[in-house]
């Protein structure tokens, strides 16, 4: 069954104020797809606009290649597992898990068959007689996704699901998730501002600031080759340096950093001599010493031990703080305040992005 | 609960509290009702007879109800036209309440309160005064429907129920819309999204997410309107017709026209019997306690 869904051209005005920009976005049938944003920046909307709760001021949404316009929220394919959960706190748990079928007019039987099975989906046998206020917050959590697969949905919409939950939990939540879904086949369009989140669960995300796309990839490729300076900043940790570029050749340019001196990143997207430029290095592709490509004379301001790496604060030439990251086994004794520290990096492992950026 | 007073406010004051709600409820509650219970076993006596042997206490003037049928049969007209009113209320209500509760925009939602209330700054007997004239024979209400060709004769909306009805409906209304609009109120917004989306009509919606929820409020507002309803003067003095006599005119004319007391307030008393059940039997109806109400 096709359970892809298209935002063919989408925009959400509230008012006068935008809160999507147009959008064309395609996320395919069976994919785990994620949109990756600060709060705010209009996720709940576009997932609004799928389940039919908002009708978009422009565009269409097409799920399986059909236009929504006209389906409304209680007849479209797609289930909802809400930011809050909205489990119904008057019913058991199984009549949560039953109320789409009820709905359906499935029978009592046939109901309960489905409600044993997919609490054994979610490893929550025999609970169906509880109440809801006597579940834990991982439970509840799994509650709600049972509800959300009993309609049997094309598409699982899942807004920031694992929020409201501690750490141990969301990890463990994570996996199931992804199992959950690998199991159904169903298209997932899932929610998060947590970047570790969308990197480990998706098959692709969408990153988005301020109601705009700003990349769609998929996780590797995000973090590899951001396309904007939001994205180098906003996934993962990165040190930026601004300049002009001086030389530009294919697939590489060297930008002019003034006192840091000429250093050189890969493009994605060619930039021309004289512009303005960002150039990005990740805290691990830096290196002790001067034996790479381009090396900065730092001084050490900070070193934090955090198990099975080190971070270090350095301060280069121009004061900027750099950030850089090491195996634990990297660390000795002469790694105090005030020393200076020679750090290199290759050219391949840094990216250089057209403008400057904001620092983050 | 004591000890949480005890804890907030230290002991003297807090036992200052207690005994100034004992005495505002024994002084001006429990006394005055046991006087009238007392007044009721009483027969009405002369002054001159009081303590004399005609001065015992009976059931008479309970018995009076039940031996006089046209009194019996408006004491339970009354009872049976304010479980009207009551639901004629709740039906009005309700889709007011959750308009203003869930669909209105805040600006909306506080325009319609206010709509709401200023009509409750005009003292009561003024407003169902202007029904009165609304509903009049010669009035604009017939006026308007003869003009827009509906009926072809006036109609007499004040010869029946039908007035007082009206009015009661418009009088005690804001009893049953504030407890709903506030119970709906609290309903997380996700409870109505989540049930549509899991595939409920509208129909479906309320019965099974939002009305459960707004029961205590559903229950208090009934409750409210019903007490009201009842024990009702004005409305009824005022748009009912001879026909249709409320009965707290009738106990009204044993105070205060027929001077006798003692079965003015058995009459009393059997309609706060009679109300005190009714809340008895809302409670079980829509299975809430007391402390969901209180809320
Ligand atoms: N119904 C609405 N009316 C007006 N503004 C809204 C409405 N819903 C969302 N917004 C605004 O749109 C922006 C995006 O909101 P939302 O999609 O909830 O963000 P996110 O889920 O990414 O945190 C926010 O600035 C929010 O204030
Ligand atoms: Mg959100």
């Amino acid at each position: 069954m096709d359970s892809s869904v298209h935002l063919d051209n989408v925009v959400m005005r509230f008012g006068g104020f935008t809160a999507v920009q147009k959008m064309d976005l395609r996320i395919h049938s069976g994919e785990f797809f994620s949109f990756l944003g600060p709060s705010g920046c209009g996720k709940t909307t576009i997932l609004n606009m799928v389940s039919g709760f908002l009708k978009p001021s422009e565009g269409v949404v097409r799920i399986g290649g059909e236009d929504m316009t006209s389906v409304p929220a209680n007849k479209r394919p797609t289930s909802m597992i809400f930011q809050n959960l909205a489990l119904f706190p008057l019913m058991t748990v199984a009549e949560n898990i039953e109320f789409g079928l009820e709905v359906r007019g499935v029978s009592k039987a046939e109901r309960k068959k489905a409600s044993d099975r997919l609490l054994e989906l979610v490893a929550l046998e025999g609970s169906g007689t509880k109440k809801v206020s006597e579940l834990s917050g991982g439970q509840k959590q799994r509650i709600a996704i049972a509800r959300a697969l009993a309609v049997e949905p094309q598409v699982l919409l899942l807004d920031e699901p694992l929020s409201a939950l501690d750490l141990k939990l969301r990890q463990h939540m994570r996996t199931e998730l992804k199992e959950i879904q690998r199991k159904t086949g169903i298209t997932f369009i899932y929610i998060t501002h947590d970047q570790g989140e969308a990197l480990t669960m998706s098959d692709r995300v969408a990153v988005m600031s301020a109601g705009r796309l700003q990349q769609v990839a998929d996780p590797i490729a995000l973090y590899r080759d951001p396309k904007t300076s939001f994205v180098a900043s906003f996934v993962g940790e990165n040190n930026s340096i601004a300049g002009t570029v001086v030389e530009s050749r294919s697939g590489e340019v060297v930008i002019d950093a003034g006192v840091l001196g000429k250093l050189a990143g890969r493009v994605t997207q060619p930039i021309e001599k004289g512009q303005r430029a960002t150039l990005f290095i990740r805290p691990e592709s830096f290196q002790l010493g001067s034996g790479l490509d381009f090396t900065l004379p730092t001084i050490l301001e900070e070193v934090n031990f955090e198990g099975s790496y080190l971070t270090l604060n350095s301060s280069a030439a121009d004061q900027r703080t750099l950030s850089v990251q090491l195996a634990a086994n990297q660390y000795h004794e002469d790694m105090i305040a005030g020393r200076a520290l020679s750090l290199s990096y290759n050219s391949k492992d840094a990216i250089v992005i057209a403008g400057e950026a904001s620092d983050v | 609960m004591f000890s949480q007073l005890t804890n907030r406010f230290g002991g003297p004051l807090s036992a200052a509290l207690i005994g100034l709600i004992a005495i505002w409820l024994i002084g001006m509650v429990i006394l005055p009702q046991l006087l009238m219970v007392d007044y009721s076993l009483k027969p009405n006596l002369l002054p001159s007879e009081e303590g004399g042997p005609k001065d015992q206490y009976s059931l008479v003037n309970y018995a009076t109800l039940f031996g006089n049928t046209i009194h019996l049969s408006i004491f339970f007209k009354t009872i049976w036209s304010s479980v009207l009113v009551t639901l004629l209320t709740l039906i009005v209500s309700y889709p007011l309440a959750f308009y203003m509760a869930k669909v209105a925009t805040p600006k909306q939602a506080a325009l319609c309160l206010l709509l709401l209330l200023i009509p409750f700054w005009i003292n009561e007997i003024l407003r169902t005064f202007s029904w009165y004239i609304i509903l009049a024979y010669k009035g604009p209400l017939n006026a308007l429907l003869l003009g827009l060709g509906l009926i072809d004769r006036p109609v007499r909306f004040l010869s029946g129920d039908g007035g007082v009805l009206i009015g009661m409906v418009y009088a005690y209304i804001l009893f049953m819309i504030f407890p709903i609009y506030n119970a709906i109120e609290s309903l997380d917004g996700n409870q109505v999204k989540a049930a549509r989306n899991l595939g409920a009509g509208w129909i479906r919606t309320h019965y099974r997410v939002i009305i459960p929820h707004a029961k205590p409020g559903i229950a208090t507002g009934c409750i409210m309107t019903f007490m009201l309803a009842a024990g009702s003067y004005a409305v009824p003095a005022l748009l009912g017709s001879p026909g249709s006599r409320w009965f707290t005119q009738i106990i009204y004319n044993w105070f205060f026209e027929g001077g006798d007391w003692n079965q003015g307030a058995a009459y009393a008393f059997l309609l706060l019997v009679i109300c005190i059940g009714f809340i008895g039997l809302v409670m079980k109806l829509f299975k809430v306690g007391l402390g969901d109400i209180a809320r």
